[in-house]
């Protein structure tokens, strides 16, 4: 018997290893090099001067990075609460099996199913100030009375920004808390009702506990996608105007790419990793802190 | 009596009002997409605007097959995300199957890094993968591209396929194994088969995730043979003049084989997202 438990080992090990070895090949490893890259002043081929901590020195040193993680924030929060507030209320309306609901669930959907290129670059046609879509309704119903080039005017590039984000990643949110809904059992609801509980009371105390879960794990996942998204919003505006889109994965995109600062932008790389870990942190402290 | 058939009446109602704002504010984006594939060069800037019009022309369909080298980017994503999605498919199978059948030292250790890696901000890994693959000669090449999207999709596809494989009953490993099956012919031979709904809802999630990214085939991508259609897509919008039917209609055909693949298996896919995620 003992044998064969041993056995089970090296064979546990044996399926596991391709994953693990071409894990560390092309995750690991290139994690800790970002790092080491952070460390030098470097061009990545023949200059590699090493500057300790001088990067991150600079990074917060200077307003301007803290600035970036600030607008970042504020994307993140706005669209990741717009993804929960429309996400989950969709999915609850989805959930009273009304007749249709199929139809209007293969319709929302849909801009998940879109890739983000596609997303940023219909958006950028129906926002365009001349011809777009939006300021032709907007115009039709005496909303506006001028043009409004919304991906370049620096009071909503960010709001118009932040709408389209919620628009592709809404379905996602849906999905999993309609998915979340659907496990828990109908007897709940019965027998609440036998006790008397109102509407709102059973949504209280049986849907929202029974999706606790999902939502928070949903909460992780996207909070961390969206902090550190970059197609949409480089499609749109390139982190422009002003900076008032210039998230941080552009604007590391930016130092790198564009000015050849990859030190510097792999030390701006190392601080985005530290601020996901300390989201997730925070998150899984609530997470086990409602399971006890 | 009727006065709750009367609330619930109200109730539905407010709940098709909502249903049908948010379905507008989805397909009407959606709709003029295909609306502006469908109008000739000459009447996309027309105005006033219009829904249908007056000449449909399915030029630019055409066009982008002819006059861009959309064929060439549209046979290198096929190849890239389908070679990448096989790869991962098998590396995430094994794992998930050894994660869900044995207990070893380490075990955990591993299930949280590959929930890390979800944490990972990829650009962290944009300038060192930059680096890596230079120095092996690897920039503009599909594998590289491969290389990239295989390291994204492996640990959330292991999830997804360990959460499938536990609700498979173990004693049907073990009456295999009396009957003489090795631990590898077990596992390909009774499980696989069995896994089907899940491996085609984890092969539909490293689909997506390859076909959809940009960021990593826009920098390590520099030659015109070479790249994939959402690079290839929105380069389209840095041309001087923006022919905005043609990119419409790269849209379309770009996004038909997500929307395709995701009507076939929507069902298992959305379960096993769930339960890869929650468990």
């Amino acid at each position: 018997m003992k044998e064969l438990s041993g056995k089970t080992h090296i064979s546990g090990y044996l399926f596991v290893l391709p994953s693990i070895v071409t894990l560390m090949l092309l995750v690991t490893y290139p994690l800790l090099y970002g790092m080491y890259i952070s460390f030098f002043n470097t061009n990545l081929l023949n200059q590699w001067d090493f500057v300790g901590f001088s990067h991150y020195g600079d990074i917060f040193g200077n307003l301007e990075f803290l600035q970036r993680i600030f607008v970042t924030l504020k994307f993140t929060v706005l669209t990741v609460g717009g993804h929960f507030v429309i996400g989950l209320g969709l999915a609850i309306l989805l959930n009273r099996k009304l007749p249709g609901q199929t139809l209007f669930r293969a319709i929302l959907i849909l801009p998940w199913l879109l890739p983000e290129v596609v997303v940023g670059l219909l958006w950028k046609w129906l926002l365009n100030p001349m011809y777009g879509l939006t300021n032709h309704y907007l115009f039709k119903f005496n909303l506006i009375s001028a043009p409004v080039s919304w991906l370049s005017n620096v009071d909503v590039a960010f709001w118009a920004v932040v709408v389209v984000c919620i628009w592709k990643g809404f379905p996602m949110l849906m999905l999993m808390v309609l998915a979340g809904l659907q496990t828990i059992s109908e007897d709940l609801y019965e027998a609440a009702k036998i006790d008397g509980c109102t509407g709102v009371q059973s949504f209280r105390f049986i849907t929202l506990p029974g999706l606790l879960p999902v939502l928070l794990v949903s909460l992780i996942l996207d909070t961390v996608w969206w902090f550190k998204h970059f197609t949409v919003v480089w499609l749109l505006t390139q982190g422009g105007p002003a900076n008032e889109t210039n998230i941080v994965s552009i604007d590391i995109y930016k130092s790198a790419f564009e000015f050849f600062e990859f030190g510097k932008a792999a030390a701006m790389a190392v601080i985005v990793l530290f601020v996901c870990t300390l989201i997730g942190y925070v998150y899984r402290r609530m997470l086990n802190h409602d399971n006890d | 009596m009727t006065t709750i058939r009367i609330r619930m009446l109200l109730l539905n109602l407010c709940s098709y009002i909502v249903l049908i704002i948010a379905s507008l504010f989805v397909l009407i984006p959606s709709l003029w997409m295909a609306s502006t594939a469908l109008k000739r060069s000459e009447d996309v800037m027309s105005t006033p605007l219009k829904w249908i019009p007056d000449t449909v022309s399915f030029n630019s369909f055409i066009r982008i097959w002819k006059e861009y080298p959309f064929a060439e980017y549209f046979a290198n994503s096929v190849f890239i995300v389908f070679t990448a999605t096989v790869i991962s498919l098998l590396f995430s199978a094994l794992a998930g199957y050894g994660t869900s059948r044995f207990n070893f030292r380490g075990k955990g250790t591993f299930l949280t890094f590959l929930l890390m890696t979800q944490m990972f901000p990829s650009i962290m890994l944009l300038i060192p993968f930059y680096k890596v693959l230079k120095s092996f000669g690897l920039i503009d090449t599909h594998l590289g591209l491969i290389l990239v999207y295989i390291s994204f999709t492996i640990p959330f596809c292991t999830w997804m396929m360990m959460g499938y494989f536990q609700s498979i009953p173990k004693e049907l490993d073990k009456a295999a194994m009396i009957d003489g099956c090795s631990r590898l012919r077990t596992f390909v031979q009774i499980i696989l088969p069995l896994s089907l709904p899940g491996l085609s809802a984890t092969a539909i999630y490293a689909f997506l995730v390859g076909w959809n990214e940009y960021m990593f085939a826009f920098i390590l991508t520099t030659s015109e043979s070479m790249k994939t259609i959402p690079v290839g897509i929105a380069q389209l919008n840095g041309f001087y003049k923006i022919e905005w039917n043609d990119m419409m209609a790269a849209s379309i055909v770009s996004s038909l084989p997500l929307i395709v693949l995701f009507l076939f298996l929507q069902k298992y896919f959305i379960s096993s997202l769930t339960a890869g995620a929650v468990k």
